[in-house]
């Protein structure tokens, strides 16, 4: 893993914390694997995006927000609120891009995406249709 | 507010009521410490605070629970 990765992975360690303090449930890492395979980009990527870097290209962008969405719901490396996390970032990120978007559609389509058949360049696609 | 001091054992112990464990935030193995002032007659009972690490920003950390205050209550309904 990359310095940029270890650094995301304890992000989201802390941010589920937080959110476990605050919804009163098990917190805690189920599977570090899978937490590491979250923000383990192709090519050594990872998601800076969530990390505050200000992507230009859109693209780069819903690329990092659907594989972000796809490997927290497939892997679900969180003992508990893997959805809400998932979520809670992508509501964070897409405010801190200054994006025009439909919270309550994200949180259902989060809540209800099947990734048996929907990818992650499926689900960045459904972001760029959504976020203006 | 007063308490007594009572045996836990061989030891003494002051018994800490819900509301100081709430409002505190202590949970069963939450880490503490105690400062005795002998000259004031008295002991301060701290939370042991953790520090961020040097390659976070606090503002980014501070953005992120915002938001989750804002949506708490359409998070809380994800289950999982």
């Amino acid at each position: 893993m990359t310095s940029e990765q270890r650094r995301q992975v304890k992000l989201l360690c802390y941010v589920h914390w937080i959110l476990s303090k605050r919804f009163e449930v098990d917190s805690g890492v189920r599977d570090l694997y899978t937490l590491e395979e979250v923000v383990t980009m192709p090519g050594g990527g990872s998601l800076t995006c969530f990390s505050g870097a200000k992507l230009t290209n859109r693209k780069d962008l819903f690329a990092q927000i659907g594989w972000f969405v796809y490997y927290m719901l497939e892997g679900e490396p969180f003992n508990s609120k893997n959805k809400a996390l998932t979520a809670l970032m992508v509501i964070w990120c897409l405010e801190n891009y200054k994006l025009e978007f439909d919270k309550e559609k994200v949180i259902e389509f989060i809540n209800t995406v099947d990734t048996m058949r929907s990818g992650n360049s499926d689900i960045s696609s459904w972001f760029a249709n959504q976020c203006k | 507010m007063k308490r007594k001091i009572i045996r836990v054992g061989s030891s003494r112990g002051v018994l800490l009521p819900r509301e100081v464990t709430k409002a505190m935030n202590w949970e069963f193995g939450s880490q503490t410490e105690l400062t005795v002032d002998e000259d004031m007659s008295q002991v301060i009972l701290k939370t042991i605070k953790i520090d961020i690490p040097d390659d976070y920003n606090p503002e980014h950390l501070k953005q992120i629970e915002r938001t989750l205050k804002n949506n708490f209550d359409v998070l809380g309904g994800l289950d999982d």
